[in-house]
């Protein structure tokens, strides 16, 4: 049965019942990996521990968690603190090698793909990281301004404007594709 | 024509209030584009990995549950009890003459039995 994510969440701070975590952690682990990989510039391996270490951090949180947010605003929002947290202790120390594997392997993947797909991956890499972050999280996570504020941990004026700039290049950037499509 | 660089560096030109006009179109576009474009990561033994490092749930919890669960069976057996036709099934045993110490093992059995398997469902 699909229990809600609060239906989950009472069960697992009422009960112990820890089967209602795994279904929560298999509800958002692809989601979360794939937004982590973007954070961690493409280190697949960093992403993955982040998001695992942010999945029993949430695990032990949960019983302080009020349910003013969203699970996953929440969730999102511990991951975002420990990515940023590694980032701030290790940022000389960037596996190299291990990003650039994962970015051929990314690149082989995208000559696979449709024009379409690798033109709004090369538009991506051209906003600022605050910038792909707001876009990631509001236009395609489908969290509010609000809540990627939260996430982000910026002011809410930052976030609307991360995310209009970001538009507003990816408007002018993507145009070519969007006419092609209107125009069938 | 305009290189992409420069396309870029004219649109951090742009001023707020011409930023913020929005394009509800664009922008349902976009969003479709990113989520197409999103693979789905296959588990592969990431959760079994998290709920491994997970700490044991905390005893409190796992006694309340258990006494739900013991609570749960009892009201379900008063229930069975309640509706079921003793006076009936006595008066039928004695129709047919089988002994009334025999009658009350066999119930007791059966109860047993009963709760037993209760027991053990609810804390599968």
């Amino acid at each position: 049965m699909d229990l809600n994510d609060e239906e989950l969440i009472r069960r697992i701070v009422e009960d112990g019942d820890q089967r209602a975590y795994a279904q929560l952690v298999r509800r958002y682990q692809s989601q979360l990996r794939f937004s982590l990989r973007q954070l961690c510039d493409g280190d697949q391996g960093l992403a993955d521990d982040m998001a695992q270490e942010a999945f029993i951090k949430a695990y032990k949180a949960l019983p302080a968690f009020r349910g003013d947010a969203r699970f996953s605003t929440w969730l999102y929002r511990i991951a975002y603190n420990l990515v940023m947290s590694h980032k701030r202790k290790n940022a000389p120390e960037v596996n190299q090698e291990l990003v650039d594997r994962a970015q051929a392997e990314e690149s082989v993947e995208e000559s696979q793909q449709l024009g379409m797909a690798r033109d709004l991956h090369s538009a991506m890499e051209e906003l600022s990281e605050a910038q792909r972050q707001a876009v990631h999280l509001c236009m395609q996570r489908g969290f509010s301004h609000e809540e990627a504020a939260s996430i982000m941990k910026l002011p809410l004026g930052t976030v609307k404007s991360h995310v209009n700039r970001a538009r507003a290049k990816l408007q002018s950037l993507l145009q070519a594709w969007r006419e092609e499509v209107v125009s069938g | 024509m305009d290189s992409f660089d420069q396309k870029l560096s004219k649109n951090d030109g742009m001023t707020d209030s011409a930023l913020l006009g929005s394009d509800p179109e664009f922008d349902t576009w976009l969003s479709r584009q990113l989520q197409f474009d999103e693979p789905y990561l296959d588990d592969d033994g990431f959760c079994e990995q998290v709920m491994a490092k997970l700490p044991a749930p905390s005893k409190r919890s796992e006694k309340r549950a258990t006494r739900m669960q013991y609570a749960a069976v009892v009201a379900a057996s008063a229930i069975v009890a309640w509706q079921f036709p003793f006076g009936e099934v006595l008066n039928e045993a004695v129709r047919q003459s089988v002994s009334l110490y025999s009658l009350v093992g066999a119930g007791l059995l059966a109860s047993l039995a009963a709760m037993t398997g209760g027991i053990l469902a609810a804390r599968r």
